[in-house]
């Protein structure tokens, strides 16, 4: 694989995509990078914006295996990784392993927030490690494997939100916005009428081994000792006792609680990484660092009660954090 | 897989731009340093050497001076170049600032080739290629003064200018007491060597003469002049180099010295000519009126003597400016010339001005310190009947007899007193129409005002 396919893969991937979703370009590559990477993605946005389609075109525009998981409070986590079962084959009773709809190259995890945390652990698991285990045996999960999580920020009444510690196994964290009236327009345009567009596939039948070699072209991306400096530098300044004095400090000490881990580091340059093949680069600049940093420290940074009472969010801090971090 | 580089050249591959770039900015840096140091070092040079020029400084520490500065000077340029000497990284970075490039030239800088994928490295040279061309060193980087250099040159060459001020405003002074004591330790130094012994106790002589206020400034001079002189004569057949540098101090104390003497005397000079202008020396006819303008700063038209007027005789002349030229008479041991002329023309005289020369007061004290125009014949208007450019024709002698105020005065300054008797006011001039003695053979029967040129001579 050579960084020309890549980009050309990740190009069609992006178009199929857009044939379907209509707007959210950066949300669709930010879904493709993390999917390259290697990530899990959870995607946050109310009800109707086009989550559940997107990830649907998605693995239909791969052409790869997809499961949907619509999470409830009464769903169980064998209904998610699957349980033995007795079964009885010429004449002899065993226990078969009956696979969940984990095992799925792309799975979507709807509402995830509304599974009790026994279950979203189950998950999460799985997303962790790649495999499950069940009575003792452990199962791998297909590769490539991604989890695409919605959840829905409103009517959290019934809900279970994700702990901290689970949302780090997240890579990405996105935000679905509303559309723009001119994106309205061609929304209804398209689902309005009788003309619906298909998708094509754009991965061949051993889409899987492509994938995984896109993977692993990804992650030899070369970055410049001074640009994973830079992200050291910004990963540490979500640490309230990290900031390096100045107003910077008093920001983040005025509206952290806890800072990125060093798996929101991973993420950033990962995430870099990915962006600067989409743009036919085998080198990370300055600017991937920059534009991926919300996507993968959002998530990662808790803030306290200040910041709630003030209505600060993540991104306004990470802002503040990118401005004053110096490049060089 | 190996992409080969179009260019199979080193030079001319990305990297070496580069470095090149990095070379070009440590020049710069150099540069900014030295415009930065070498300023305020060639000062402080320029300071020194005045102060060696003062004969505050020896040669030998003048000398040091100026390589301690040279010294510290290159040491302040080398540390304040070395933080600002530009990296590889930052080079690559403007290079990808001037460029457009995203970052490759960086990458390409900074990451170790042997860890990457020799196909990635390849493309990353390939695609950095592309930009090089985007970038002229000397177009793109050219040097542009600093700031920095603009305040150390203004303040520098200020700094330099206030020190020049303010010495050659305060040296005089400081110079004229220091020099002695200068001549002094040379002195010493010289008494140190058998063959300098002689040359060193006359140059103690003239240091304790010079010290000595009642000399003149023109003696002290003369004295340098002539000690001067035999330390040059002896340095020329001096053979040891000790010698000689001791000499060549003592010659240049002794020229700072003379130039001390002889800038002092000039600023005397400069002074009263400032304060009195030109003395003519000129009395004038006419009663009560003195046009004498030793001040040159205007007419004398006296109120204060118009006060001494009270009382006087009229027609009988009153000694104009008499109070304000006591003190300058008493300097230049000359006497106020005889105004009222029993001669003179009436028709010169302005009787509206009683008295002149009042205002010229000030003036006059000061201007009153020049020597007296001996030299110089007297106006024509001084001239009488008998007299002449050649002298006084047919002229004996003249007895003069100073008035007894004057004769008690040990100064022998003129003044003006009023006499109890006669309530008048009596000058007290030292020069005088008195009769003379009747035994006196050939004496002239006529009074008659002492011409100027003898008046020194009967003081």
């Amino acid at each position: 694989m050579d960084p020309e396919q890549f980009q050309h893969t990740f190009r069609h991937l992006e178009v199929e995509v857009q044939k379907i979703i209509v707007g959210h370009d950066d949300l669709i590559r930010k879904v493709l990078i993390a999917f390259f990477a290697g990530g899990h993605v959870l995607l946050e946005g109310v009800p109707g914006l086009g989550k559940t389609l997107l990830v649907k075109s998605l693995s239909q525009a791969l052409g790869l295996s997809f499961k949907r998981i619509q999470f409830t409070p009464d769903l169980m986590p064998s209904d998610i990784v699957g349980t033995e079962v007795l079964t009885e084959t010429s004449g002899r009773r065993e226990f078969q392993f009956k696979r969940g709809p984990i095992f799925a190259h792309v799975v979507l995890a709807d509402e995830i927030n509304r599974a009790t945390p026994k279950t979203q652990s189950a998950v999460l698991e799985a997303m962790e490690e790649k495999q499950v285990t069940v009575f003792g045996d452990s199962h791998l999960l297909e590769s490539p494997f991604i989890v695409l999580a919605t959840q829905n920020p409103i009517e959290l009444e019934g809900t279970y939100p994700l702990p901290e510690a689970q949302l780090d196994r997240f890579f990405f964290k996105l935000l679905v916005a509303s559309p723009a009236p001119a994106e309205l327009k061609e929304i209804l345009k398209r689902t309005t009428g009788t003309a619906s567009a298909k998708l094509s596939t754009v991965l061949p039948e051993d889409g899987g081994k492509r994938v995984n070699d896109m993977q692993r072209l990804l992650r030899q991306v070369m970055i410049a000792p001074p640009i994973e400096d830079y992200v050291v530098r910004l990963v540490h300044a979500t640490q309230p006792d990290g900031a390096n004095g100045g107003p910077l400090k008093s920001a983040v000490k005025q509206y952290i609680r806890f800072g990125s881990s060093p798996r929101g580091a991973q993420a950033v340059i990962l995430g870099a990484k990915g962006s600067a093949l989409a743009e036919n680069r085998v080198h990370v600049s300055y600017e991937d660092v920059e534009g991926i940093v919300f996507a993968a420290l959002r998530h990662r940074i808790i803030l306290n009660f200040q910041a709630e009472a003030e209505n600060i969010t993540t991104d306004q801090v990470i802002g503040e954090i990118i401005k004053q971090v110096p490049r060089n | 897989m190996q992409v080969p580089s179009p260019h199979a050249n080193d030079d001319e591959r990305p990297e070496s731009l580069i470095h090149r770039l990095v070379a070009r900015l440590s020049h710069h840096a150099l540069w900014d340093s030295l415009l930065m140091f070498v300023p305020p070092a060639a000062a402080m040079i320029y300071v020194v050497a005045l102060f060696f020029r003062a004969v505050w400084l020896s040669q030998n520490v003048a000398v040091l001076v100026v390589a301690c500065i040279v010294a510290l000077g290159a040491l302040a340029v080398l540390l304040w170049r070395r933080p600002r000497v530009a990296s590889v990284r930052s080079a690559a970075r403007l290079m990808d600032l001037r460029s457009g490039a995203k970052d490759h030239f960086l990458t390409l800088a900074t990451v170790d080739p042997a860890n990457q994928p020799v196909s990635l490295i390849a493309r990353l040279r390939r695609q950095t290629e592309w930009f090089r061309d985007r970038v002229e060193l000397k177009r793109d980087f050219p040097y542009r003064l600093k700031r920095s250099a603009y305040w150390s040159f203004g303040g520098s060459l200020v700094a330099a200018i206030l020190i020049h001020l303010l010495l050659s405003l305060g040296l005089p002074g400081r110079d004229a007491a220091a020099a002695p004591e200068r001549l002094r330790e040379l002195a010493r130094q010289m008494a140190l060597k058998p063959e300098l012994r002689g040359l060193a106790n006359e140059l103690e002589a003239v240091a304790a003469r010079l010290d000595d206020p009642k000399i003149s400034a023109e003696e002290k001079q003369a004295l340098a002049q002539q000690i001067e002189k035999k330390i040059t004569e002896q340095q020329k057949n001096q053979a040891q180099k000790d010698n000689r540098d001791l000499l060549a101090q003592a010659a240049s104390a002794l020229s700072g010295q003379e130039r001390q003497q002889a800038s002092s005397g000039q600023q005397q000079g400069e002074q009263q000519k400032g304060a009195g202008g030109i003395q003519t020396n000129a009395p004038q006819d006419g009663q009560g009126e003195n046009k004498r303008t030793q001040s040159g700063s205007g007419e004398g038209k006296g109120d204060s003597s118009a006060q001494l007027s009270q009382g006087m005789d009229p027609g009988k002349s009153k000694q104009p400016g008499q109070d304000q030229n006591r003190s300058g008479e008493a300097k230049n041991n000359q006497s106020q010339p005889e105004p009222n002329q029993p001669g003179s023309d009436p028709k010169k005289e302005k009787p509206g001005k009683t008295q002149g020369g009042s205002k010229e007061g000030a003036g006059q004290q000061q201007v009153s310190s020049e020597p007296p125009p001996q030299g110089g014949p007297p106006a024509e208007r001084f001239y009488k009947a008998g007299e002449g450019k050649e002298g006084l024709k047919g002229a004996g002698y003249v007895t003069v007899q100073l008035p007894e105020e004057v004769v008690a005065d040990a100064s022998g300054e003129s003044r003006a007193t009023k006499d109890s008797k006669n309530s008048r006011t009596r000058t007290q001039v030292p020069v005088s129409n008195v009769p003379l003695p009747t035994h006196v053979p050939n004496a002239p029967t006529e009074k008659q005002p002492v011409p100027i040129e003898y008046r020194s001579i009967i003081r």
